[in-house]
């Protein structure tokens, strides 16, 4: 009886020792944020938040986040599907290529993408003569954002379809159900949560996305891009409450991101 | 009706069949050591792998090529494989949307009262009535089971035995149940095929299987574990003397074409009695030998006896009573008796 207390004052003591390291991490996120937040006076975030540059900025940024998203989620899913139940080599190289995005520098990135849509390139060359542009435009944004964030709904959702038992796959189809409905009410209900957490990151990549989009797309300007502006121009305090309402953005998405967060099609 | 014909599937290193196999509508237990094929071959006939060769029919048309979804074989797994984000209900639901059948099903498989339960609040024997009432719901035309007993405890493996005893009798469909657990394979087989390596070693009746194994591996596997090397002395009709070291055993046999065999007694043929016993048996094999060692099995006992008279030993499990009566003890002697038609000569 003994010695059984004294494992479990032992386990205890552990978990509280992990807890005091993490909480040490807790703080170096929250401090830095809080203190942004803080430092701030509500006159001079109210007063950005009427700035027409900051309005069109923030509208710039959802907007293109939420496309950015929509797209990586639309030909993510399949992928990651297609991954998680491929075995052999080709998986290892289609997962390597996903995640080349990842290891990039933004700004590379933003490089690779102008040598293909750049408006010296075929591609943008095409587009101009259709009146239409990849870079200085929304879409440049939504390329760069999509480029440097899809990965991460790929990857986090390849690991989420995974964790599904195949066997459960199986049972449904063998019970005379399509591999469509299959996934529509086994493997995505129960993948769901991992699936969500893949979106939720990669919208906080394509909302926070800086370096891809300032060799992309300067104008329209992002929230990064007009804090960097704001920076440059009239120097750091003056960019601080803008990012202060970036923060306030990323922050609600993610929050409604995850309320929201049933599984639509169950 | 289900057919399998010339089946055949590599896997790396492992191959099987070529495989044959026609099953009625009746239940095939599927016996055999892990990696023998035996859940290869429910996932070729269900459609989870396609054959490299082979053909696979089911009342007269061809599985092969068509997806799982189309097959109507039901599929039972191991753990159940029961969708865990739904209910009992709704499991057996997603099968079919008629609802006087999920009753009649619950009701069959006694699972009415926890059907609103989540799949994790159930009991690993409740689970399986869940996949079952689930697999029959969709009106299968056979019946796949991948030992779903195996993950279960004695007691409610055993119950739950004797009630698919009786289910799978009132089917009428091809029913294949796959296992590595002799007792369940005897039990619930009408007929019993032996897998090893990925083909089949040995199909029969449970009885012939155990009592007349084609092979050694047969016969170890299921639980013949008395293999003697033996000399054929002569043979008389469908009687044949065989010589084990000094000791001679009479066995009912066809014509032997060898001169040196293997013989295997099943232990619970091998009958033992107190040495000073006046045994009145007349036509049985009769031998003496010295215990060395016993283990209580629960049910019954398993003795390990030398031969006084041959360098060999034979294994017999015996009930408590008879177990109590002879005050079995290591080192004791006893004489030990054995029909001829329980010497069974393997090749």
């Amino acid at each position: 009886m003994q010695s059984h207390a004294n494992a479990t004052v032992e386990r205890v003591d552990w978990l509280s020792v992990t807890f005091l390291l993490g909480a040490v991490l807790l703080c170096y996120y929250l401090l830095p944020l809080l203190s942004l937040v803080f430092s701030q006076s509500p006159g001079a975030i109210v007063r950005q938040l009427t700035d027409p540059n900051v309005v069109s900025a923030a509208t710039t940024s959802l907007t293109a986040s939420i496309a950015s998203v929509t797209i990586a989620t639309l030909f993510g899913l399949p992928l990651a599907y297609w991954i998680a139940r491929t075995d052999g080599w080709a998986k290892t190289v289609v997962t390597a290529v996903v995640v080349l995005p990842l290891v990039l520098p933004p700004i590379v990135s933003g490089m690779v993408l102008l040598t293909v849509v750049g408006p010296n390139t075929f591609l943008g060359e095409l587009a101009a003569a259709n009146g239409f542009q990849f870079t200085r435009s929304v879409a440049g944004v939504v390329l760069a954002q999509t480029f440097v964030s899809s990965p991460f709904v790929v990857v986090t959702a390849k690991a989420a379809f995974e964790s599904v038992d195949r066997s459960l796959e199986y049972a449904s189809q063998s019970l005379g159900k399509s591999r469509l409905t299959t996934f529509r009410r086994v493997t995505l209900p129960l993948a769901w949560p991992g699936i969500l957490a893949g979106i939720t990151l990669a919208f906080a990549r394509a909302i926070g996305e800086f370096g891809a989009t300032i060799m992309l797309a300067y104008y329209p300007r992002t929230m990064p891009v007009q804090i960097w502006h704001s920076f440059t121009t009239l120097g750091l305090e003056n960019a601080f409450p803008v990012a202060v309402i970036l923060v306030g953005i990323a922050v609600t998405t993610l929050v409604v991101l995850n309320v929201l967060g049933t599984n639509p099609l169950e | 009706m289900l057919e399998v014909t010339s089946l055949c599937k590599t896997y790396g290193d492992f191959e099987f069949g070529p495989v044959d196999l026609r099953v009625d509508d009746e239940v095939l237990s599927v016996l055999g050591p892990s990696g023998s094929g035996k859940t290869t071959l429910l996932s070729l006939i269900a459609g989870i792998v396609e054959p490299d060769v082979g053909s696979i029919s089911l009342n007269g048309s061809r599985l092969d090529g068509r997806s799982l979804q189309e097959r109507r074989t039901g599929l039972v797994f191991q753990d159940g494989a029961l969708f865990p984000h739904m209910t009992a209900r709704e499991n057996i639901g997603y099968a079919t949307t008629d609802q006087d059948r999920i009753t009649d099903l619950a009701s069959l498989l006694e699972i009415t009262d926890i059907l609103d339960r989540q799949p994790r609040t159930l009991s690993g024997g409740e689970r399986q009535r869940v996949a079952l009432a689930r697999t029959l719901a969709a009106d299968p035309d056979a019946l796949l089971l991948d030992e779903p007993l195996s993950s279960l405890d004695a007691p409610i493996r055993r119950r739950l035995r004797g009630e698919l005893h009786s289910l799978f009798d009132s089917l009428e469909i091809p029913v294949i149940y796959v296992t590595h657990d002799q007792r369940t394979a005897m039990a619930l087989g009408d007929r019993t095929a032996i897998f090893r390596d990925g083909a089949i070693e040995q199909i029969g009746s449970p009885t012939t299987v155990v009592n007349r194994p084609a092979t050694q591996f047969v016969a170890r596997f299921t639980g013949n574990e008395n293999l003697l090397e033996a000399t054929v002395l002569e043979q008389d009709g469908d009687t044949a003397y065989l010589r084990v070291g000094d000791v001679d055993f009479r066995a009912t046999t066809p014509e032997i074409e060898k001169t040196a065999v293997t013989i295997c007694i099943h232990p619970s043929r091998v009958r033992l009695h107190a040495p000073d016993d006046a045994v009145d048996t007349p036509g049985e094999n009769t031998v003496v030998g010295t215990i060395d060692d016993w283990l209580n099995e629960g049910d019954e006992y398993r003795v390990e006896i030398s031969l006084d008279d041959a360098p060999a030993t034979l294994t017999a499990t015996i009930r408590p009573p008879t177990f109590d009566r002879l005050a079995i003890d290591a080192g004791s002697g006893v004489r030990i008796t054995v029909p001829p038609g329980a010497v069974h000569v393997v090749g």
